[in-house]
């Protein structure tokens, strides 16, 4: 498989202050790796410095061929990256519907008939607004208006968080069957990281800024000690 | 009495229209980039005086000089949004202040020294001058006219944002920066269009208003507040509230003028003291 995505050296966060020291990452295309850690060290940065939405400090970012270090976010978006951002960011203003043409980027599988095919809640929810959506719906059109931008690589930011335990079911039947597909390349940060092991064949776990572990999902999910030392929520 | 009254009213919706005209673009820098710019009137000015030059200087009727103070006031807009106002987004609003007076100053002294500080004249064709006899009254030509141009404008802005892709990218833009450049929307060229749309629109008021408002080089000083009471009544970032607010306070002036001539000027901050407190957002301000 050819490489996709290559960040080497990343050091990055907000401001003055610094949350990850140093990580380097590389994805092939149609990859899957997950990226786990405790709260608060830097799985959620590292999503949004690749986006160019944190504040980078050293290091490069080469997606599809392209450097991207210094691209502003919406040619990144562009290049092929597919964001869904832990707090969705729902548009108040505009309809479901809106949602998804308003990003879209043709010339790739994903069109309006495919998401409603995928997800035919937001079929009977298109003429509502982003904010009469409830959690799981929304974490629905977060994911379809991420892949009607028809990303090379689509980053979840913790998009099981906060939703029932039966909404998680059935949208990690959905976000399996796309992940598998391999049509593109998936980061997934996850709290719940059996979840994230199941869905991914790489994982990285992070602690305080720094990568400490590099494994398969597969060697990490039957290595319980090892998980429970690295991720566990004490 | 009632013909008075009738006649009053009239006068106060054509007044609040053309102020609404004027002040849209302002609502939409206000509540979309989150921009304080006062001097918004010195684009409502460029089109006053780029119709007063082409129609002077060059013969261009009235009508067709109204495109062209839209084409002035845009052009000015996107040279001034790309050079000077995109470096003050994230500035603080003092900061954004200040820069936009010295505008204002800058454009007076501007254009006192090319054009010189008196009125401009206007010429108005034939057939918009004088006044028409509708149901016993007399409605004045222009002015309906000038209803006529703001009804065609609301409905087509409306379209605009309601309807088309970039309409919806404006919306996305205002309700959040981040998710949409994140997605691919150009924030930055949404931001340029709309800024250089607001300031044509303000340059074609400007344009109509010669007639109404007069046009020296103090014009954006002299209305700077009638912009800005506009956008706080109406609410910033929508095309519903500055428009009601710009009636609503046209209504007030006008009457406020004819009827208690002795404190006529106030009465609009009176009419705006009262809507603020009843509405605190503004008539349809959008949440944040």
């Amino acid at each position: 498989m050819p490489e996709l995505l290559r960040a080497d050296g990343i050091t990055a966060g907000y401001g003055d202050s610094i949350i990850l020291e140093d990580i380097a990452l590389n994805l092939a295309a149609g990859e899957s790796l997950a990226l786990l850690g405790r709260n608060g060290v830097g799985k959620t940065t590292l999503l949004l410095t690749l986006m160019g939405l944190a504040r980078l400090r050293q290091g490069r970012i080469v997606f599809n061929g392209e450097e991207i270090t210094q691209l502003p976010t919406h040619r990144r978006a562009h290049a092929g990256l597919g964001w869904v951002p832990q707090e969705r960011f729902m548009f108040p203003s505009l309809t479901v519907e809106e949602h998804l043409s308003v990003v879209a980027r043709p010339g790739g599988p994903w069109n309006l008939g495919r998401i409603y095919k995928m997800f035919p809640r937001l079929e009977e929810r298109r003429r509502n607004l982003g904010n009469q959506l409830s959690g799981g719906e929304q974490q629905m059109l977060a994911i379809a208006r991420a892949l009607m931008t028809n990303p090379r690589l689509l980053l979840l930011d913790e998009p099981m968080e906060g939703l029932a335990p039966i909404i998680v079911q059935e949208l990690m039947k959905v976000i399996g069957q796309i992940v598998r597909a391999g049509e593109f390349a998936v980061i997934v940060v996850e709290q719940h990281a059996r979840l994230a092991l199941e869905l991914t064949q790489q994982t990285i776990v992070l602690d305080r800024g720094r990568v400490v572990h590099r494994c398969t999902s597969e060697e990490l999910l039957r290595d319980r000690s090892t998980l429970d030392r690295l991720v566990s929520v004490a | 009495m009632l013909g008075n009254f009738i006649g009053v009213l009239f006068d106060g919706v054509a007044y609040g229209s053309l102020l609404f005209i004027i002040s849209i673009g302002l609502s939409v820098t206000m509540g979309l980039m989150n921009f304080v710019n006062l001097a918004h009137g010195a684009f409502a000015m460029v089109g006053g005086y780029a119709c007063v030059v082409v129609m002077t200087r060059l013969g261009v009727p009235f009508l067709a000089s109204l495109p062209i103070a839209f084409v002035a006031a845009a052009a000015a807009g996107i040279v001034l949004e790309r050079s000077l106002y995109r470096r003050l987004y994230r500035a603080t609003h003092l900061d954004q202040v200040l820069f936009s007076i010295g505008l204002v100053f800058m454009s007076i002294a501007a254009t006192t020294y090319f054009f010189g500080p008196q009125q401009q004249p206007v010429q108005l064709p034939e057939f918009l001058r004088g006044q028409v006899h509708v149901l016993g009254l007399d409605l004045g030509t222009y002015r309906l006219f000038l209803i006529a141009v703001v009804i065609i404008i609301t409905v087509a802005l409306t379209w605009l944002i309601e309807r088309t892709r970039f309409g919806a990218e404006i919306r996305a833009s205002v309700d959040n920066q981040q998710a949409s450049a994140g997605l691919g929307i150009n924030v930055y060229r949404v931001f340029s269009l709309t800024f250089a749309l607001g300031s044509g629109l303000a340059g074609l008021g400007g344009g109509l208003g010669i007639d109404v408002l007069g046009l020296d080089p103090t014009f954006p000083l002299k209305y700077m507040v009638y912009f800005l009471l506009v956008v706080a009544v109406g609410g910033a970032g929508t095309i519903k509230g500055p428009l009601f607010a710009a009636l609503i306070l046209g209504i007030f002036d006008v009457a406020g003028k004819y009827y208690v001539p002795q404190v006529g000027a106030f009465v609009i901050y009176v009419a705006m003291v009262v809507l603020l407190i009843v509405f605190p957002h503004g008539l349809a301000g959008r949440r944040t």
